[in-house]
């Protein structure tokens, strides 16, 4: 697969989109209000644990429907240490990846050495992701069914080191994962880890037959994918303040977690970006269409929200950019499904 | 409510303000300033947020029913208000956008949500952007730890409910003369029922009740059937069953006590919903009568009540209000009562003016509307509410009594249930 220069070289027109959206949104809290800034903050969240995603499912093939679990951990692990004993979260941050990687590994343990595969494989990341929700309802250290809540202050001053400020700040930490995030990727799906992946994910048989360790590296991907979205995780607990169970473990977070990478592109880089850029723009424009028509019945924005998803399914199958990447002149994998 | 109803504009809401009205109304337009009387003409705007989508939709709709109904009533005490509806479709992220956005097109008071973790973020937002947020339900005790200026909460904590619970028991059983010994203490075990489980469990000791806890039963809130533990609760052979449900599970226990023929003292509840809906009559029939939950709830003997209430039955004739729909409507009135009183939408002002309220005359049962140093008003207390002919209805504290409490209750083939 060529990198992503090689790639725009050969597209100009992609080039120069890229360069204008990364300028946008490097200037985008001195353009936007609080409330389009939040919109751009949750879209940016969604992109990375989107791409955390598909590195296990659109590249090693492995569905995970139970990724929630990870965003969880990592928040619990980094919020419970810098409330208990004050540790910044940069190192709590380390924390809540070796948490979530052990629950990982263990998960990939079970799986791929008993042969757990397919839709059973993502039977258990919803029951383990389930069983940990139920562990975090009783666990009082974390405040249980009542909420894990993180010390609010309105600094004047950003503080990066503790990760307390404005939304500014929020959003400049997580452009700055979403981007070293994306270019994280591209040099893992051109090494020989990515496309080990890649093999295992089209034909696992014929790749253990050509002498790929498919344990190791399915292990490598569930692992590796984990600990990203764990990354997330953290983001999401310092910027909201707070914890429950449901809302960090509970299954709609992980449905939440894999819409992106499906409408933009399973296996593609741009993909999960681009399908977060559709799908939360896409709920906010709903209720501003339906506001300026006076619809005020509750439930309609759902349901045109699915009937558009729908549509996008329907008629782009492999997701939105490789229909996209095909009419900006991309040429290669990336413009395949 | 007559037309003449007013309110003064510097005074708190008392019970004579309120039916004083015209009088009131007068003194504040002599005494009033130009720009206080322009002020008090202007609507203040709202941004009511609630889950009237998702998996809190129904309790959302019943916030929504006390915001609809907030305007016409709180314009005719001199009080217009704007309402700006924002739906979080039960997602705190969602809540947080929703909030932002309220606040963009205007929004001088922020007001909900009903679920703790989308008001925590409703709050951050109010506080970063310097607006008031006024809480109409969300229990978690932290939201008013967190040293927010701008949060004000005009529900119950969690611990709050259960002390108040406690406290009508014991209020129960001084008016009826009738005390139990013993009682089984059965809860859902699901978020709610454990954090019931876990305050009865803290507080029951402190509150030096008259009767010992036999057994606690927690039970599956997906259980089939409630056979093996009703069996168990009976054979302790407690006076008194005091369960934590939520709706359908309410409606198995009792019919499962109905086939066990186990007839215990009372069945009341220290703070949870389930005995007191629509479907538990409906499906109960005369099994559902007696029953008592100590809940939050409107007080049907204040005028401003009755007001609520009358248009509430002419709003929607098919449905019973409850408490979510008194405490929104409730915190549409703090709002408009500090906007009125600060003389400004000045958001500082308009905080100082909340920290500052006092209003006696209000809906909900419990003593004058006012905020601690950490916002909350801990002045909120609960209803002992008994079903009788098919409805809950109030039977104490005395002051809001609808009707004399019924205790002990009759066995399940007394006719009194008919």
């Amino acid at each position: 697969m060529r990198g992503v220069g090689a790639v725009l070289r050969g597209a100009p027109r992609a080039a120069t989109g890229l360069a204008v959206l990364g300028a946008a949104l490097l200037v985008a809290p001195l353009l936007v209000d609080d409330y389009l800034l939040s919109v751009i903050l949750i879209t940016l969240y969604f992109a990375f644990v989107g791409q955390a995603w598909n590195l296990m499912m659109g590249y090693a093939g492995q569905l995970s429907l139970g990724h929630a679990l990870y965003v969880g951990l990592g928040g619990y692990a980094a919020a419970a240490f810098f409330v208990h004993f004050g540790l910044t979260p940069w190192a709590g941050m380390v924390i809540g990846i070796l948490v979530a990687a052990a629950f990982a590994a263990g998960i990939g343990l079970l799986a791929f050495r008993f042969g757990i595969g397919g839709v059973y494989f993502a039977l258990l990341t919803i029951a383990v992701a389930e069983f940990t929700r139920i562990l975090f309802e009783h666990f009082e250290w974390v405040g249980a069914t009542g909420g894990f809540f993180l010390p609010v202050e309105n600094r004047e001053i950003n503080d990066l080191l503790m990760l307390r400020g404005s939304p500014a700040m929020f959003y400049y930490v997580i452009l700055a994962m979403t981007v070293g995030l994306f270019l994280a990727n591209v040099a893992l799906i051109r090494s020989r880890m990515g496309y080990y992946w890649m093999a295992i994910r089209e034909d696992q048989d014929a790749a253990q037959a050509l002498g790929i360790n498919t344990f190791r590296y399915k292990m490598m991907a569930v692992v590796l994918s984990a600990s990203l979205t764990a990354l997330g995780g953290v983001f999401l607990a310092f910027y909201n303040n707070n914890l429950f169970p449901i809302d960090a473990f509970g299954i709609h977070r992980s449905i939440e977690i894999i819409l992106a990478p499906i409408i933009g592109g399973l296996g593609t880089l741009f993909g999960p970006i681009l399908g977060a850029f559709i799908l939360t723009p896409l709920g906010e424009v709903l209720t501003w269409a339906l506001d300026q028509l006076g619809v005020q019945m509750a439930g309609v924005k759902h349901l045109f929200y699915g009937l558009v998803l729908l549509v996008i399914i329907r008629s782009l199958p492999g997701g939105v950019w490789p229909w996209f990447a095909r009419r900006l002149g991309i040429e290669g994998p990336e413009a395949r499904p | 409510m007559s037309r003449k109803s007013r309110l003064s504009v510097s005074r708190p809401i008392t019970r004579r303000s309120f039916s004083a009205g015209a009088a009131a109304l007068a003194a504040l337009a002599a005494g009033g300033s130009p720009l206080r009387r322009a002020l008090a003409a202007k609507p203040v705007k709202l941004g009511c947020l609630a889950p009237l989508s998702g998996f809190f939709a129904r309790e959302g709709q019943a916030c929504k029913r006390g915001f609809d109904l907030a305007p016409a009533i709180l314009a005719d005490m001199g009080m217009p208000i704007e309402i700006m509806m924002g739906d979080t479709e039960s997602n705190p992220d969602r809540a947080r956008t929703a909030a932002e956005k309220l606040v963009n097109e205007g929004a001088e008071v922020l007001i909900g949500t009903f679920v703790s973790g989308e008001t925590t973020a409703v709050a951050q937002v109010a506080e970063q952007r310097g607006v008031p947020h006024v809480i109409n339900i969300a229990a978690a005790p932290k939201i008013t730890e967190q040293g927010y200026k701008f949060v004000f909460r005009n529900f119950t904590t969690g611990p709050m409910l259960v002390i108040n619970g406690f406290g009508l028991m014991k209020d129960l059983f001084k008016a009826t003369g009738s005390t139990p010994k013993t009682a089984v203490f059965m809860h859902v075990n699901d978020t709610f029922g454990k954090a019931m489980g876990g305050g009865v469990k803290a507080l029951f000791p402190k509150m030096n009740m008259p009767f010992e806890i036999s057994t606690t039963i927690p039970y599956d809130p997906k259980a089939k059937d409630l056979s093996v533990e009703v069996a168990k609760a009976k054979a302790t052979g407690a006076d008194i069953l005091m369960p934590v449900s939520h709706g359908a599970d309410a409606i198995k226990l009792i019919r499962e006590m109905v086939k066990q023929r186990w007839e215990p003292m009372g069945i009341m509840t220290p703070g949870s919903p389930g005995t007191y809906e629509a479907q538990f009559y409906k499906t109960l029939g005369k099994y559902s009568e007696f029953v008592i939950a100590n809940v939050p709830w409107i007080d049907p003997k204040t005028d401003m009540s009755k007001t609520l209430l009358a248009a509430f039955a002419k709003e929607f004739p098919k449905e019973s209000p409850e408490l979510n729909v008194g405490f929104s409507f409730e915190a549409c009135l703090i709002a408009a009562d500090a906007y009125k009183r600060a003389g400004s939408g000045d958001p500082k002002a308009l905080a100082d003016a909340l920290r500052a309220t006092n209003i006696t005359e209000h809906v909900m049962i419990g003593g004058p509307i006012q905020f601690n140093e950490k916002g909350q008003n801990v002045n909120i207390k609960s209803a002992a509410l008994q079903n009788l002919d098919r409805k809950p209805t109030v039977v104490l504290p005395e002051a809001s009594a609808e009707a004399k409490p019924v205790f002990p209750m009759p066995g399940w083939t007394d006719s009194r249930r008919a």
